[in-house]
């Protein structure tokens, strides 16, 4: 038998997996796994085909389980996802090795837990995008929701109870995931995708929406979309550090393949439009752009009150991970494009921007940000790699989350969505907001006397991240890089592709040239040093040295600002929408478990003609219905 | 066009907007003293004090993040001049369209905040995050406004959006076509200058002048030259927008001018609003006459 | 120290005849444009408001005021200083960015006027800090205030206003007497010998015994540098 590249590349992943289970408790080991991930980067490289031409490549593993055909194929949109994966995951795992780790496994953490389920993670989602048909998408989304808790529950106590919430809450989108899987096969009488097309196209309208909903939920929960984001920010936050790159990175995009797997290639974009929503204007597509927004604008705001920059940093995931969707819900060739090109600048940047996190955590203790600050004179090159990454995330020129961003604003823009362009910037400018937070409260403002001695991090942690940063500064340089793979995806999942050059996309009603944009800004930054430079000569002063009002300033007392950053804003908008969705959730389960009282209680009552009348009645009601 | 002719139109276009820039900021200093009943100003006075807090002899200086703040500042106002067409000139304004330029005109502020968050001065840490909400205030109905125009013209770049505005004289213009984008739009300008009553990040009285608590020598003068810049971008923004551009030099100065004069004249009337109030403001009646002018732009 | 004409003034040797034109462009630009800090410390302040405002409008001289030290080019002492503000004043003169100039305007900042017997004010304000001018009276109107302002501005354009300098150069001097009124444990977070130092304005007159005295007990002023090293051994827990 031939192995396949496919078949080369889970062989590889499931060997890293075999690594980290059986050898993961030596100090060489994270390095030995490093070096798995970089072998799964190149065999994955080998299928660049994919990605630069399109076409699928199939493995030779089939199985037949109950009548069943299960197959797994990569495609162009597997191969994009998967490139995502296994970079975020060789950086993560890269910036894990040498010094974290020391300092990890000195803080009673389990290594050998950690690169196990780091491996296990990204062996479960290349066979989730492997997946050929619905029923290998079930299994491996099944495979991937267990290997996420495995990584977020590692850490204990808080990460444990995080972790629990987010398994209860995939189950339940598993179960709606089934439900829809179900929905189909009595319709089409098989799983294959192309029967599950033809049987799509003669649906009803009502049992189409009952699969739409079912499906964007069961995959919306993993997204983190409204309302399911609950459980997604504390979850990754409190994972341990290259863990929440990892997942931060990545992980909920798997919702979003799988939106694209179902809703856009099998179901299409043009189908979901024609389901009206009853007694209003809006359609489905408009529902889940709405969606979109909302979950763009309320977690946004609601990073902007974190007081700890890893909550911070993960409420943010959440939030772009609306413009993911946003854009490819509207779904035209700038749509598209963005959406998924977001998917690709958000992993770079939200992964340096854990990974910048971790490194002032591993050097100071704390990502506390009220307990920080000044950090730039000790950790310059964590400070860049946080600024590149910032700059990324809040999407302004010239990193790379400006062009993704640029493009889904286009796109509602050309379609004439004012309300949706509206909210999409709304959420940009809270990104700023919050963002500008983080920065000026760890690295800016006074230097704590405790923080005196501190230095940059070592460099097996610092690579990663330069690595990193350097990706988001190229691909916002040069956007036609990945728009090249995102033009072969996008034909794909049949959507529209723009007119991309290296610099940016062309189009007749206003283009964009990054090249052009960055080179002007540069070339502004040069003359404004010129300025700068060539008036007189800088005095250094301590940071002591301020204006106080005539006060004489201490090192012993804080002249920093960083509690309760916002206070007008907050004060002005901050109760508006606090702690609706706790309420909802807590709702929810007060329900459920006052139903399952309720049912405890019929048992017990152990009445045989209590039984049969209610039976009786059921049956009555069936047969009227 | 040549590469020269682009290149001399790179180095042309940000000294204009300086020159320009600063007899805006005459002209700003001149209406607060009018209104006041005061002479005011010499006419040079915006290049004394310009040439002389360059020629400080001391330049305190907080750390190399302070340095590149100012450097920022001025570099981003800079580049977004190129992305803003006067007449004769249209520089790289093909190259980026207007979402491009809002976003450019961001840059200088948060290069400006960088650099106030390390001079370790709470005053300007508090100016800076006032500003960031300012920020959001005023961006949401200039956003509004300018998908408004855009969506109108139908394009985003703003050659574009002149030339439809120009094509039929003063009845083809944003102003009468738009006219309750254009009210919004002026509102949303007179926030993002900064001016009482929305001065809430300067705030002398209260923060100290917020972000400026540091700053002295070559550091204030790169914030001055910076606010020259930023009175040229926002007032030839909205004659591009809705006063058709200009045709000729004189044309486009007069109404630059002209629009600039209504905030200014405004400003100096009132006292400062407080945060909430000018969320609360500016959330309401320009988003809502942003956004019935959006409506009939629809239809 | 109480003649200021008697320090050598070192002129800074140009050239380029291009050179003496900038020069004296520079001159006539700090001249034009001066931002006042006014330490409102008594009742002088009051003569002010008017002095800025519609009557006699300072600002077609290039004057206005400014919130913060760093900002500011004149330093208006406007009345008596009593000890206690006194550290504050020494404290805002030595934040404020060359070239300074000091105006004391009142009798008080003279020599104490009413305040004369009192214990708890400084009497000769020019014995703690360079002062360019005085603006006599109790208090001076605001044509006194405007009229000693063109003065200093003429000083600025001559070049003659340099005592700002000679707080560098006779550093030794003004802390010594700044340590006889505040005690020998007296410090100003700003590193005065240092700025010497960069502005090349030290001299023999600059460290002496006081300085000395301050070194002793001194918390260091350095300029926290951007470190780029990697030593750090043992991680935070």
């Amino acid at each position: 038998m031939m192995l396949t590249l496919l078949d080369e590349l889970l062989l590889f992943s499931g060997a890293t997996l075999l690594v980290a289970l059986f050898i993961g408790r030596g100090l060489a080991a994270g390095w030995m796994v490093t070096i798995l991930y970089g072998g799964q980067l190149l065999a994955l490289l080998k299928m660049a085909v994919l990605g630069y031409e399109g076409g699928t490549i199939a493995s030779s593993l089939t199985l037949e389980v109950m009548g069943q055909a299960l197959s797994w194929r990569f495609d162009a949109l597997s191969w994009f996802f998967a490139l995502i994966t296994i970079g975020s995951a060789l950086l993560s795992s890269w910036f894990s090795c040498g010094a974290w780790e020391r300092s990890y496994i000195r803080q009673g953490g389990n290594i050998w837990l950690f690169h196990t389920a780091m491996a296990l993670n990204v062996f479960t989602m290349l066979i989730l995008l492997a997946s050929g048909d619905l029923l290998s998408l079930f299994i491996g989304w099944e495979l991937v929701s267990w290997a996420g808790f495995l990584l977020m529950a590692l850490a204990g106590g808080v990460a444990a109870r995080a972790a629990m919430r987010y398994i209860t809450y995939a189950m339940a989108g598993g179960m709606a995931i089934f439900g829809g899987l179900a929905l189909i096969y009595t319709a089409s009488g098989s799983l294959q995708l192309e029967a599950v097309t033809t049987a799509v196209e003669q649906m009803s309208g009502a049992k189409l929406w009952l699969l739409v909903i079912l499906f964007g939920g069961g995959f919306g929960v993993k997204m983190g979309l409204m309302p399911f984001h609950l459980w997604q920010a504390p979850a990754y936050a409190e994972t341990p550090g290259p863990g929440s790159a990892f997942l931060g990175a990545i992980s909920s995009r798997m919702g979003l393949f799988a939106i694209l797997l179902v809703l856009v290639k099998l179901f299409g974009i043009v189908k979901i439009e024609s389901l009206k929503v009853p007694f209003t204007l809006i359609d489905a597509r408009d529902l889940l752009a709405w969606i979109a927004v909302f979950t763009i604008i309320l977690p946004t705001f609601t990073a902007m009150k974190q007081n700890d920059a890893r909550h911070l940093l993960a409420w943010h995931g959440i939030g772009q991970g609306g413009y993911m969707l946003l854009g490819v819900v509207v779904a035209d060739a700038m749509g598209g494009a963005g959406g998924l090109l977001h998917v690709f600048n958000h992993a770079t940047y939200q992964a340096a921007l854990f990974m910048a996190v971790t490194a002032v955590i591993y050097r100071t203790g704390t990502s506390d940000l009220n307990k920080l600050g000044g950090l730039v004179v000790r950790m310059p090159l964590s400070f860049v790699v946080l600024l590149i990454g910032i700059i990324g995330l809040a999407g302004l020129p010239p990193m790379n989350g400006f062009v993704s961003k640029w493009l889904v604003y286009r796109s509602l823009l050309n379609q004439g969505m004012p309300l949706l362009f509206l909210a999409a910037v709304i959420g940009t400018l809270g990104t700023i907001l919050s963002v500008y937070k983080l920065i000026h409260n760890i690295f800016l403002g006074q230097l704590r006397v405790e923080h005196e001695h501190v230095s940059e991090a070592p460099w097996s942690m610092m690579i990663p991240m330069l690595i990193l940063s350097a990706i988001i500064f190229i691909t916002g340089l040069m956007p036609g890089i990945p728009l090249e793979w995102i033009a072969s995806v996008l034909q794909t999942v049949g959507l529209p592709v723009p007119d991309y050059t290296l610099g940016g996309v062309e189009s007749s009603s206003g283009s964009l040239d990054m090249i052009w944009v960055i080179g002007v800004l540069f070339a502004g930054f040069g003359v404004g040093a010129l300025v700068f430079y060539s008036a007189g000569r800088s005095k250094r002063v301590h940071q002591l040295d301020n204006y106080a009002g005539g006060h004489f300033l201490s090192a012993d007392v804080r002249y920093q600002y960083s509690d309760n950053f916002y206070a007008g804003l907050m004060h002005l908008i901050g109760g508006w929408y606090r702690g609706s969705f706790l309420w909802l959730e807590r709702g929810i389960t007060s329900l459920v478990e006052f139903l399952s009282l309720g049912m405890q209680g019929l048992y017990r009552r152990a009445n045989a003609e209590f039984y049969l009348l209610t039976t009786a009645l059921f049956v009555i009601a069936w047969v009227v219905i | 066009m040549s590469a020269t002719e682009l290149l001399i139109e790179l180095i042309l276009m940000p000294l204009v907007a300086f020159v320009v820039g600063m007899m805006m900021v005459l002209m700003m200093r001149r209406i607060a003293a009018k209104l006041q009943r005061r002479i005011g100003p010499p006419f040079f006075q915006p290049l004394y004090d310009i040439v002389k807090l360059h020629s400080k002899k001391t330049q305190v200086s907080h750390g190399l993040i302070h340095d590149i703040g100012i450097v920022m500042a001025m570099g981003g106002y800079i580049a977004a001049e190129t992305l803003l067409p006067v007449p004769g000139m249209n520089g790289i304004a093909e190259k980026g369209g207007i979402i491009t330029l809002l976003y450019l005109m961001m840059i200088p502020s948060l290069g400006l905040a960088l650099g106030v968050g390390q001079c370790a001065n709470p005053n300007g840490s508090i100016g800076i995050a006032r500003a960031l909400t300012a920020m959001l205030a005023y961006d949401i109905p200039l956003v509004i406004v300018v998908f408004g125009v855009a969506y109108a013209a139908g394009t985003t770049n703003l050659i574009d959006i002149i030339a439809v505005q120009q094509a039929g004289g003063f009845e083809t213009w944003g102003a009468t076509q738009m006219p309750l984008l254009a009210i919004a739009g002026l509102i949303a300008m007179h926030a993002s200058l900064g001016k009482q009553p929305f001065e809430i990040y300067i705030a002398p009285a209260e923060i100290a002048t917020g972000p400026m608590v540091e700053m002295g020598g070559k550091y204030l003068g790169g914030l001055f030259v910076m606010q020259c810049f930023q009175l040229y971008t926002t007032s030839v923004l909205y004659v591009c927008l809705f006063l058709g551009g200009g045709t000729n030099w004189f044309d486009f100065l007069l109404k630059s001018f002209l629009v600039l004069a209504i905030p200014m004249s405004i400003a100096y009337l009132f006292p400062r609003y407080r945060t909430e109030d000018l969320l609360r403001l500016m959330w309401k009646w320009p988003v809502m006459l942003g956004l019935i002018g959006v409506a009939f732009v629809f239809v | 120290m109480g003649s200021i004409k008697q320090i050598p003034v070192v002129e800074a040797k140009r050239t380029n005849p291009l050179a003496r034109v900038f020069d004296d462009l520079v001159r006539f630009c700090r001249s034009r444009s001066l931002f006042i800090l006014h330490y409102c410390t008594g009742c002088g302040a009051i003569e002010l408001p008017p002095a800025m405002t519609s009557r006699f409008d300072m600002e077609r001289l290039g004057i206005q005021p400014m919130v913060s030290p760093r900002q500011a080019d004149i330093l208006l002492i406007t009345g008596y200083v009593s000890i206690k503000t006194l550290k504050r004043v020494i404290l805002t003169y030595e934040q404020m960015g060359s070239p300074k100039y000091v105006i004391g305007i009142c009798s008080c900042t003279v020599n104490g006027g009413m305040y004369w017997q009192s214990y708890a004010t400084a009497k000769k304000l020019d014995e703690y800090m360079p002062v360019d001018l005085y603006i006599a009276g109790c208090m001076p109107r605001p044509e006194a205030v405007i009229a000693g302002l063109q003065q200093l501005m003429d000083k600025i354009h001559s070049g003659e206003a340099s005592s700002w300098e000679d707080y560098y150069r006779n550093y030794d001097y003004y802390l010594g007497n700044q340590q006889k009124l505040f005690g020998e444990d007296w410090q100003t977070p700003t590193d005065v010998i240092s700025e010497a130092k960069h502005y090349d304005l030290l001299s023999e007159g600059t460290l002496g015994d006081h300085t000395r005295l301050l070194e002793q007990h001194q918390k260091p002023l350095e300029a926290l540098e951007m470190r780029l090293g990697h030593e750090q051994e043992e991680p935070a827990k």
